[in-house]
């Protein structure tokens, strides 16, 4: 019986081994890559992070794939769905080979998308987050793989793997929509004080208190002097968020505020932080029998533009898809053909290191400007009909 | 053509793979009968019954139908039903939570306009309740009823299809003897109106009684088949035709050998725990010896199952005081877990019910009462349990393939075999057994007798509860007899007959 | 074939999904070009999946006993969100942190018990209301911001086992150790079973099953060895996946060898038999729902490790990717049916829809379509080959 044992466990063992030889006859040819990944690893190791990867990606045997993933947290908003489109037109059109998808705002799901981007050779991988600092370890994979991370209209936070941020500046942009908001109270809601209820956006998408800051930066001033009326009291970002971006929650969180501080004064206006946002609190405005107060937005969506055009929505702004598209290739253009990341001045942390960010400015539309705004955009063009 | 045959089943065959289970059988029913069909569990009656219903549609098997004279080919159950025949089967389908009427006419509503005619319904109901004697309202919820009520209701249900054919399987099995002779009764009454009965059943009393012609089966094949004037059957005649020997004693002879007393119960109450200030149990005193097998005579819902649980660690009801001596001396047992430590099993009445979870092999039931007696270093030993439960299956002969096929595969008599296997592996000293022969064939009653005796003879103390007076009569040494709650009488069993138990079991004393 | 049966065993229908497993990958890879059998990609598989795995662990064992648990994502979310919190705003060391979400968990999985097995609440119930509980509870504790994980993390989510030793062998060592080890565990288990395999019957088996089954998982377990070690130098076979492995060997142990194992079954198949057979019914069903919940704390602590920072969105559905592993697993609905390692197989048979489509470029919105056909393919299979056998 013993000898049975030890015979079987020996065979067992030459079995193993047989194959593991096997196999590693198997991997002869890629002994070399073996070997200098190796290498590079070890470099890794003394060199900082920003001169290995050319070389790493140099030696890659995907070296000049020309593959660019771009992964988008979802299409669920006109701005993603735009982008998804002319991404994949301007990276054909220059000659990239482009994988997108989209990850229906689940962070798992996008974690493995970015995954399979990796493995399917992309040479660099714009990532539009679903959420900023939960892509850390994926990322860092991807900065491990020689793969180059930018970061689309949002902050990569909490990782090392990413090389630098396109976005339309987010403090800036709430300024604007602040701005927007108390111009249009002059125009349309006769003297101060003004009565008015303040929006934020999803707290898991850096961008947002961004804009409240922005937005407040202007505002707070003017409701310290009591030129402007929070009549809810809720001025604080946790308190105004809008989880998800959902706009059905701000439209109850709407229909709740004015059931229970509007039933006998009026609204003149409203800080919206994005254009579904806008419609939903008009929305609200109306069904409460609410004259239509001043709405600030963002995206310039069409059915906002509309809106903006025949009045019911004060102002929108336009953070145009097509020229942040445009940016993002044009630095994919640079990386690929070997120039490294552009020179930038700005710079955010993003709780581990600095990242270069590429800032462009966003434009407010008003039914004063919207025809010049959109005079390049035949498509919103068509909605602007007397 | 048909002379006289409402029904003639020609030449049927059925397989399924790999088991022939009607091989040419033949049947005839003649118009305006009561046709008896007996067999063992297992021979075929059922299969026979959906084939003739339709469970197992026209062209699943080989073999013609002819209904009134017309060859059937049902594709489904409403086809059998719109033909006139109705199946009633031993589980019944009545909807509890739904009242009578909803139930009758559950599938066959009377519409009008789109909408149900609840007066009409109501109204047909009560012709309908009337016709089967039952004098409850038709609004009734049907959990409401008894079960030998709701079993009228079935027929009621099935009167209101027209039936032409009504098959009863197996209708009695699970009603008290009063609601029986209701039942029998009834099926007089509706061949006296024209309608045709086939009835399955195991109890050759009922048979004798009713019946104009038995047909056996056995094995697939139909061995036997002869008229009969009602209430003159040759009971071993039958038997011997279904079991195919001769068993000249229905129960085994057995001389006792009783020691000292091993359980003693005094005042032992027991409060209904949904019915407040209801007594399933009161004062209950009993005692039962070593060797001895004491049995507990009780119509339904006299309290001898409430009785039997609750002693089983308070499994039932609320408990309200009494005492339980175990080898003279008082132990306190407040949960299964306990009742089984302290040597006693409980053989449920309801055998899939209670008694088995009918996803398991019959490995895993042998031992699921006492997994610690198969472990290893902690950890469960499918080595020992292989050994458990091979040993039980030689002991107590249950036929199966292996021990590691389910026990949903096993015929009435080996399931209980191996309920039994389940708690003879916990090694009881007091072993209760709550109708342990309910629906088992007569062949398999024999072999549980005998078990039953060699327990005893170990020495166990064995109580055993049963609704069929003639059983208790030939197993038990002494009985008690139970009437709403209440021990109303102890008899040896030498002196017992059965007038004398019935009425110590319906009266107080 | 009746050789096959001898090395397999009787029932071969369980290898069905096994089959659609192998299947599957080896269709993708040629659809994908040979980007599915990567050391890299299955390395993905793993650590990206190791969290849903881990929750069907637990739902297995829940929808065994007849209940469902659908506040598994919000509980794994609530205790990463208090370990990251404390870990971050309470200064406490990591390993504290972790001890706290498990605590968490414990507390939550105590909580559903109780609701269950003492009030009686069926669990579908007391977990959507604990669903509602424990998200709502991320998002106040979060006010609606991810938080940062300790770095320490990293290394349960997205770590790898240390290199060392001579670099000959071509793979990571750590990995080459691993897979040698389970080897000659499985053949020693199978020794042991053919040496005592005459000791109930008193007839002894051949050995050439024994033989070939060793053979068979060694070849597999040979080629994910090296499947797994020869990749990228600083991988290995994932820890996110060893701690899978890990939780798998106990959970089988639990399932199939123990006594509470057993109950779980019985209380499924038919609770009044169990009860009557001496089962603790409502102690079994609390120690079910409170496991559940300390599988979910650590589904949660894998996931974070690997996103790095605590989201309030997650474990958003997290619930029915696990309850979709143990059901296409082939566990039934009514309870009773299902084993840990089918539940593993039908979790992974997901996992790798998931990743090949997503390797061939197809969106979310389709491989939901397609990973619900799959679902209702593979469960309808299991209902129709069970209608054929009764």
């Amino acid at each position: 019986m013993k000898a049975k044992k030890a015979l079987s466990l020996l065979m067992t063992a030459a079995l193993a081994t047989a194959m593991l030889t096997g196999c590693g006859g198997g991997r002869g040819t890629e002994e070399t890559t073996q070997q200098t990944a190796a290498d590079t690893s070890a470099a890794a190791e003394k060199k900082d992070t920003e001169d290995a990867k050319p070389e790493e990606t140099a030696e890659a045997p995907s070296a000049g794939s020309g593959i660019v993933g771009v992964a988008l947290p979802w299409l669920g908003t006109q701005n993603w769905a735009e982008a998804e489109v002319m991404f994949k037109e301007q990276l054909e059109a220059a000659g990239y080979e482009p994988i997108i998808q989209a990850a229906d705002q689940k962070v798992p799901q996008q974690q493995q998308q970015i995954e399979s981007m990796i493995e399917n050779g992309a040479e660099v991988i714009v990532v539009g987050p679903v959420d900023g600092s939960q892509l850390g370890s994926v990322l860092e994979k991807a900065k491990d793989a020689g793969v180059y991370v930018i970061g689309y209209d949002r902050l990569l936070e909490n990782t090392t793997g990413v090389d630098g941020v396109v976005q339309f500046g987010s403090v800036k942009t709430g300024e604007l929509q602040a701005q927007a908001l108390l111009q249009g109270l002059e125009e349309l809601k006769g003297e101060a004080p003004y009565n008015i209820e303040l929006f934020g956006g999803g707290p898991a998408d850096p961008n947002a208190p961004n804009f409240f800051t922005g937005a407040m930066s202007v505002l707070q001033p003017l409701i310290d002097d009591g030129t402007l009326v929070v009549v809810s009291g809720q001025t604080d970002f946790t308190q105004c968020a809008t989880a998800d971006w959902d706009n059905s929650k701000a439209q109850s969180r709407m229909d709740a505020i004015l059931a229970g501080n509007y039933s006998d004064i009026e609204i003149d206006g409203v800080l919206s932080p994005n254009d579904g946002i806008a419609r939903a609190i008009i929305t609200s405005c109306e069904n409460a029998g609410q004259p239509i107060p001043v709405v600030s937005g963002l995206d310039a969506e069409n059915e906002s533009v509309e809106w903006v055009w025949s009045g019911r929505q004060y102002s929108t702004v336009a953070k145009p898809t097509n020229a942040l598209v445009a940016e993002t290739v044009s630095i994919i253009d640079s990386l690929l053909s070997g120039n490294g990341m552009p020179a930038t001045d700005v710079k955010a942390n993003n709780g581990v290191i600095d990242v270069p960010i590429y800032e462009l400015p966003p434009v407010v539309v008003t039914k004063d400007n919207a025809k010049e705004v959109f005079a390049d955009d035949p498509d919103r063009m068509a909605l602007l009909k007397d | 053509m048909s002379d006289g045959h409402i029904l003639q089943m020609k030449n049927i065959t059925k397989t399924f793979p790999g088991v022939k289970a009607l091989s040419d059988v033949t049947l005839e029913v003649s118009e305006a009968s009561i046709h008896a069909i007996c067999g063992e569990n297992g021979a075929g009656k059922s299969t026979l019954m959906k084939v003739l219903s339709g469970v197992y549609p026209y062209g699943s098997y080989d073999g013609e139908i002819f209904f009134q004279g017309e060859k059937m080919t049902f594709k489904n159950i409403k086809d059998s039903e719109r033909a006139g025949i109705v199946i009633i089967h031993q589980e019944l389908t009545m909807i509890p939570e739904l009242s009578v009427t909803e139930n009758i006419f559950m599938g066959n509503e009377v519409v009008e306009k789109g909408l149900i005619n609840w007066e009409e319904e109501r109204k047909r109901t009560r012709e309908l309740l009337k016709e089967v004697g039952l004098h409850i309202d038709p609004n009734t919820i049907i959990k409401n009823l008894g079960v030998g009520q709701q079993q009228l209701v079935e027929i009621a249900k099935a009167l209101s299809k027209n039936v032409k054919l009504l098959i009863l399987d197996e209708p009695t099995s699970s009603l008290n003897e009063s609601d029986s002779e209701n039942l029998l009764r009834l099926m007089l009454g509706l061949k006296k109106q024209g309608i045709t009965c086939i009835m399955i059943s195991h109890k050759l009393n009922e048979i004798a009684a009713v019946s104009d012609y038995v047909t056996v089966i056995r094995d697939g094949k139909t061995v036997d088949g002869y008229a009969v004037e009602a209430g003159k059957v040759d009971e071993n005649k039958i038997i011997k035709a279904m079991v195919g020997r001769e068993i000249e004693n229905r129960y085994p002879e057995h001389t006792p050998k009783i020691g000292e007393v091993v359980l003693e119960v005094s005042d032992w109450s027991v409060e209904d725990a949904k019915v407040p200030g209801k007594m399933l149990c009161k004062d209950s005193a009993f005692y039962v010896r070593a060797g001895e097998i004491v049995g507990f005579a009780g119509l339904m819902g006299a309290g001898r199952t409430e009785l039997m649980r609750s002693l089983f660690g308070k499994n039932m009801g609320i408990f309200r005081g009494g005492t339980l001596k175990i080898g003279g001396r008082e132990v306190r047992i407040n949960s299964v877990r306990a009742a089984i430590k302290n040597k006693i099993a409980y053989v449920p009445e309801d055998r899939k019910g209670l008694g088995l979870n009918l996803l398991d092999t019959i490995r895993k039931t042998v031992v699921s009462a006492n997994l610690d007696g198969i472990k290893t270093k902690g950890l469960l030993d499918f080595d020992k349990e292989r050994a458990a439960s091979e040993r039980y299956r030689d002991s107590l002969k249950i036929k199966c393939r292996d021990v590691g096929v389910g026990v949903n595969t096993l015929s009435g008599g080996n399931q209980q075999k191996v309920v039994l296997s389940k708690w003879l592996f916990t090694e009881p000293d007091i072993l209760i057994l709550d109708e342990p022969t309910r629906g088992i064939d007569v062949g398999a009653k024999y072999e549980i007798y005998k078990l039953i005796h060699e327990l005893a003879d170990q020495g166990k103390a064995i109580i055993l509860v049963s609704s069929e007076l003639p059983e208790l009569l030939g197993m038990a040494d002494r009985i008690y007899t139970i009437f709403e709650g209440r021990i109303t009488g102890e008899i040896s069993a030498k002196e017992a007959n059965q007038e004398m138990l019935m009425k110590k079991m319906t009266i107080t004393a | 074939m009746k050789y096959i049966k001898k090395v397999l065993g009787e029932d071969l229908r369980q290898y069905t999904m096994v089959v659609a497993l192998v299947a599957l990958i080896i269709i993708f890879n040629i659809a994908s070009g040979g980007k599915m059998i990567t050391s890299s990609n299955f390395q993905n598989l793993i650590s990206g999946n190791a969290y849903v795995l881990v929750l069907a662990l637990g739902m297995l064992m829940v929808i065994v006993i007849g209940q469902i648990d659908l506040s598994v994502g919000s509980v794994a979310g609530f205790s990463s969100m208090v370990m990251a919190i404390a870990a971050r705003q309470f200064n406490l060391p990591w390993y504290i942190a972790i001890l706290i979400a498990l605590a968490v968990g414990v507390v939550a999985g105590a909580w559903q018990g109780f609701f269950l097995s003492r009030l009686g609440i069926p669990g579908f119930i007391t977990t959507l209301g604990g669903m509602m509980i424990f998200r709502g509870g991320v998002i106040w504790i979060s006010r609606s911001i991810s938080v940062p994980a300790p770095p320490e993390l990293k290394w349960f989510g997205a770590g790898y086992l240390p290199e060392w030793g001579p670099a000959f062998t071509g793979m990571n060592n750590s990995t080459l150790l691993l897979g040698l080890v389970a080897i000659v565990v499985y053949a020693s288990i199978q020794m042991r079973k053919f040496n005592h395999s005459g000791d109930v019957t008193g007839k002894k088996e051949e050995f050439w099953p024994f033989a070939v089954r060793i053979g068979i998982v060694t070849a597999v377990i040979g080629y994910a060895t090296w499947l797994f070690g020869s990749g990228r130098p600083g991988t290995s076979f994932p820890i996110p996946g060893l701690i899978l492995v890990l939780l798998i060997i106990l959970y089988y142990l639990i399932t199939e060898r123990t006594s509470f194992g057993r109950h779980v079954y019985a209380v499924g198949g038919n609770k009044s038999a169990a009860e009557l057979s001496g089962v603790n019914v409502k102690r079994t069903y609390f120690l079910t729902m409170l496991n559940m919940s300390v599988l979910a704390a650590v589904a949660g602590i894998l996931f974070v490790g690997r996103s790095t920072a605590a989201g309030p969105a997650d474990g958003t559905s997290w619930e029915m990717d696990a309850i979709a592993s143990v059901f296409i697993g082939g566990a039934s609905v009514s309870g009773g049916v299902g084993t840990v390692i089918a539940t593993m197989i039908g979790g992974l048979v997901m996992a790798v829809l998931n990743n090949g489509l997503m390797l061939m470029g197809v969106g979310a919105d389709k491989t939901q379509v397609i990973k619900g056909f799959v679902l209702l393919a593979a469960v309808a299979f299991d209902v129709y080959n069970k209608k054929n056998r009764g």
